[in-house]
């Protein structure tokens, strides 16, 4: 080994960076961009993976998905989805800059994208911690509903026809923390059961005549809509929800992570023209975590958006 | 042998003062290391580990099946070692056996690279193999998983009280293990090929290892997710999988399937690649039909994801989609069938020598005509609804497992043995064990195709009496069996220390990992080869001196 | 062999110069994303499910989703300037994924067909 060593070093040139299993540098950026490429194709089934869930339970029950996803706040989903864009663009300017050899624009877009990408953890926390609070989380045990909630919920029980609409989890939000209680004391429920009480998806599709053959056996019991029953299919979708929205955060997080370490690299002056694909496979990995969000979006906040706005089918 | 190479060893006789396993000895030096030989080496042992218990529950499961009752293990033992069996055996030993050990050591050297395009992964992989197989060594400890190895739901959720989440946090993370080593053999066929080392100038096995990585890294992430959500459907009783609130079982076959299926080509591909070594080599002939044995592989590769469902033709899939996987299935048997014509045609006219790794070929294309004829009874939608769940499908893809893919791995273990160890073994004893292996092995398995034909269903600890003679048969094949495959260890261990030492080309070939010396040095290569010949290439082109080649054929690096 | 040794490896990949991207494209890019996400945003609150055919609305915001991640895939992620085994790379993790939903369905969508049910 020692007098290999020797041969390669006498007789190469060995730029900064160069790993030794490579012979020039063209050949390791082509394998660190080729290997992250093949990363983010098996990402792209680890990801697969839960669309395929998704599809299979959208078409089976699209009524339930409709009624949970109407339940996900598209305001914040589309502001997140505004943020990761811009996170993106940023993220492309930090690899523009790296490969003209600019580091304190590099230094800059870096952080700017991190920041980004701390917002959207931020947003992703708000609307987490806004389930937790309305009862909508989809395992027992880690729900918090206050009695008010309890009572109103159980008041409506009863009737099918309970109004639906844009609900403001801020609103419900704020109740949990007392602010707007006129009872002035809270009550935990207990059981942090997941609670759904509102089936009115389902009587306008019956009426509509548009319900799946799935759908008529899987709401009902005994010719009558059953709430437990539907209930347990939009405990699926949120289910799905959490399931994929925070698998993606964790992909976020570790993008964080990465970033950190570029960050560090990048404010040392390690990347250069000659020198730049740890920037760009990280690049390639960020803007991945980006796409699954384009489709999150649509596929989670807004599938069942055209029944808050008048429509039936 | 007129037509043997005259390689001119000049390069290669000077032994390098040191070389792979000499360069460091402490223990650090081993588990901290980046070459790709000696993480070949680490996966040697810890594979081996899992196979010899792996072994041990497959004697269990032969033992208890000696007499009709279940005496020696009850039921609810029995259906953890049959599971573990499973486990152990296709997760982390046939997945990982020839890739890890074989493909690692191998790959870049047979392409003339240094190391894998990325060492520090390579090792990182074998650490989530060791994690994995960790976890799931805990879980045994504790109790072990009784659900089968395919972890069907409800078994593993309503209906188990077992150890499923330890066994699918290992098996997720030993996927990554899997998924990793797919990735650095992809980019380093991609990039790392040595000058003249085109794509079709690669050993088989190269190409065998390329399809495999394919499967690996497409299908492992699905059955990490999938095993993902059924721990999440166990720790929160979610209903994705619970038809009693809204979720769908055969959901799960799908996902797990649409993994699990192409697995199967990922435990016979590399096997594969090997017999086509084998083949060539020890015929002393150009194969039959190098493209299409390298188009097979892919092939395979891409068709093995189209026909998952023929694991579910009577788990209430729609009849449509049992029609259309059975008809890819039959689809997917053609590339393997070229294989064996191939294999065949390359024999014809052959100088063929009969050394230890050629009889373990010649075993392999044998049984794994038998193991893949009848998969083509199971895939066929009609017949299936006999046999499936009886021991005729047990002894298809043991015929297929272990006749194929562990008679490849034996074979290939000892022909690349002098260069792995630099000793050679001893040949007498490595025969025998051969065929001690061949007779135990068709004897152990052929009765049980009988046996599933007769109705034995698989997976209960006793069965009628009407049964006996035939189990007894086979128990007594998997003795025997056993004893063939503690022969081996016993005589390799012994050549590490005691054997003779083997010639930088033992079997003298024209292969680029027989031009380094036995065994190699840490970077391979004195100094990066150029390729020149044809792979198999026995002509006398291909024994040209480095330098001579250089000047006749113009090569301009 | 000094300096000038370079490896096979795919004859088309020697690009040692980085390829800088005009800055228009970046923008453009950018302007697409957030323009998608906005209409995304409005196609859905409209009825197309009952005015044009049941899948309307998710199937036009699956094509604007579509839309943005090819133009994400090619400019930012620098496809369009890649080598072929890298659009092949791309391209293969997109069929696969189809495979799998595909084959999936396959056996949902059929259940209830009744092939030899009559």
């Amino acid at each position: 080994m020692a007098h290999v060593a020797d041969i390669h070093d006498e007789h190469h040139y060995h730029p900064p960076g160069l790993q030794h299993q490579f012979e020039d540098m063209g050949q390791q950026q082509e394998s660190a961009s080729i290997g992250m490429w093949m990363f983010l194709v098996q990402e792209i089934m680890f990801f697969g993976g839960l669309f395929t869930v998704y599809l299979v339970f959208r078409s089976k029950y699209p009524m339930a998905f409709a009624a949970g996803s109407n339940h996900l706040d598209a305001f914040w989903g589309g502001l997140n989805t505004l943020v990761l864009i811009v996170s993106s663009l940023t993220m492309a300017m930090a690899v523009r800059s790296a490969q003209l050899g600019k580091r304190n624009l590099q230094v800059v877009f870096i952080i700017l994208t991190m920041i980004f990408g701390a917002v959207f953890l931020g947003v992703k926390a708000i609307e987490y911690s806004a389930k937790y609070h309305e009862g909508i989380v989809p395992v027992s045990g880690l729900n918090l509903k206050t009695d008010k909630e309890i009572r109103e919920s159980d008041e409506s029980a009863g009737s099918p026809q309970a109004p639906v609409g844009r609900q403001d989890p801020n609103e419900s939000l704020n109740t949990a923390l007392g602010d707007h209680d006129s009872h002035g004391e809270k009550y935990v429920n207990t059981r942090g059961d997941f609670l759904w009480k509102d089936t009115s998806l389902v009587v306008q599709a019956q009426q509509g005549n548009y319900l799946t053959s799935d759908e008529k056996i899987a709401y009902f019991s005994n010719g009558e809509i059953s709430q437990a029953k539907f209930q347990d299919k939009v405990r699926i979708f949120f289910f799905i929800y959490f399931v994929m929205t925070g698998l993606h955060a964790l992909h976020m997080i570790v993008g964080l992570g990465i970033m950190t370490w570029l960050l560090w690299k990048a404010w040392l002056g390690t990347f250069s023209a000659l020198y730049y694909s740890p920037v760009e496979i990280s690049g390639l990995y960020w803007h991945f975590v980006d796409i699954v969000w384009i489709f999150l979006f649509p596929l989670l906040y807004l599938l069942g958006r055209h029944f808050l706005h008048g429509g039936g089918h | 042998m007129q037509n043997v190479n005259p390689i001119n060893f000049e390069k290669i006789k000077e032994e390098p003062k040191v070389n792979y396993l000499t360069n460091g000895f402490t223990v650090k030096s081993w588990l901290l290391t980046k070459d790709h030989k000696r993480i070949a080496i680490l996966y040697l042992i810890t594979v081996s580990a899992f196979f010899a218990l792996g072994g041990t529950y497959a004697s269990l499961i032969r033992l208890e099946l000696l007499t009709p009752a279940s005496d020696l293990l009850q039921s609810g033992t029995y259906n953890r070692v049959f599971t573990q069996h499973g486990i152990i055996m296709v997760f982390f030993f046939l997945i990982p056996s020839i890739p890890a050990i074989l493909g690692n050591f191998l790959i870049p050297i047979m392409i003339g690279a240094k190391d894998l395009a990325f060492p520090k992964i390579n090792l990182l992989s074998w650490y989530f193999y060791i994690i994995g197989g960790s976890l799931t060594l805990y879980a045994l400890l504790q109790g072990g998983v009784d659900t089968g190895w395919t972890f069907y739901t409800p078994y593993s959720t309503t209906f188990s009280n077992s150890y499923v989440m330890a066994v699918g946090l290992g098996i997720f993370i030993n996927g990554f293990s899997s998924i990793l080593t797919g990735l650095n053999f992809i980019v380093t066929i991609h990039t790392m090929r040595a000058p003249g080392m085109t794509w079709f100038r690669m050993p088989l096995f190269v190409w065998a290892h390329y399809a495999t990585s394919l499967v690996m890294l497409l299908g492992t992430p699905v059955i990490a997710i999938t095993v993902l959500l059924l721990a999440l459907e166990r720790l929160a009783r979610i209903g994705i999988f619970d038809p009693a609130i809204g979720g769908d079982p055969i959901l799960f076959q799908h996902l797990f399937w649409f993994y699990s299926h192409p697995a199967v080509y990922i435990m016979i591909l590399p096997g594969m690649g090997v017999i086509s070594e084998l083949i060539s080599n020890f015929s002393r002939k150009k194969i039959f039909g190098y493209e299409f044995i390298a188009f097979s592989s892919i092939a395979i590769a891409v068709f093995g994801f189209l026909v998952w469902g023929h694991h579910m033709f009577v788990s209430g899939q729609s009849v449509y989609a049992g029609l259309v996987f059975s008809f890819l299935t039959m689809v997917v048997s053609v590339p393997s069938a070229i294989k064996v014509f191939n294999w065949s045609a390359t024999l014809y006219k052959g100088q063929i020598s009969y050394d230890t790794p050629m009889l373990y070929a010649l075993f392999f294309i044998g049984l794994f005509l038998i193991g893949g004829l009848t998969g083509l009874f199971l895939g066929s939608i009609g017949l299936t609804v006999h046999l499936t769940d009886t021991y005729f499908i047990v002894a298809h893809f043991h015929y297929v497992m272990v006749g194929g893919q562990v008679l490849a791995y034996l074979g290939g273990l000892h022909y690349w043995w002098p260069k792995i160890t630099g000793k050679m073994y001893s040949e007498f004893w490595s025969k025998i064990a051969a065929i001690i292996i061949f007779v135990g092995f068709n004897l152990t398995f052929f009765p049980q195709f009988i046996l599933g034909y007769m109705g034995m269903p698989r997976r209960y600890a006793s069965y009628p009496p009407e049964f006996q003679v035939l189990n007894i048969f086979s128990t007594a094949g998997a003795s025997i069996l056993a004893i063939g495959l503690i022969i081996p260890l016993i005589y390799l261990t012994y050549s590490i220390f005691f054997g003779e030492k083997a010639s930088a080309n033992p079997w003298l070939l024209p292969g680029l990992e027989w031009r380094t010396s036995s065994p190699p040095p840490t970077e391979n290569f004195e100094e990066t080869p150029i390729v020149y010949w044809e792979a198999y290439d026995f002509t006398e082109e291909s024994g040209l001196d480095l330098e001579d080649a250089r000047n006749k054929y113009k090569v301009t690096v | 062999m000094a300096e000038g040794y370079k490896t096979a490896g795919d004859a088309e990949h020697q690009h040692a110069e980085p390829h800088i991207v005009p800055l228009i494209y970046y923008f453009g890019v950018f302007a697409v994303l957030v323009f998608g996400t906005i209409i995304t945003y409005f196609v859905a609150t409209v009825d197309l499910d009952g005015r044009l055919f049941p899948g309307a609305n998710t199937l036009i915001a699956l094509l604007i989703a579509f839309f943005k991640m090819t133009c994400v895939v090619l400019i930012f992620m620098h496809v369009r300037w890649s080598s072929r085994l890298i659009w092949l790379t791309a391209i293969a993790g997109f069929f696969w994924l189809a495979i799998m939903f595909a084959f999936t369905m396959q056996d949902y969508l059929t259940r209830s067909a009744g092939v030899f049910t009559g």
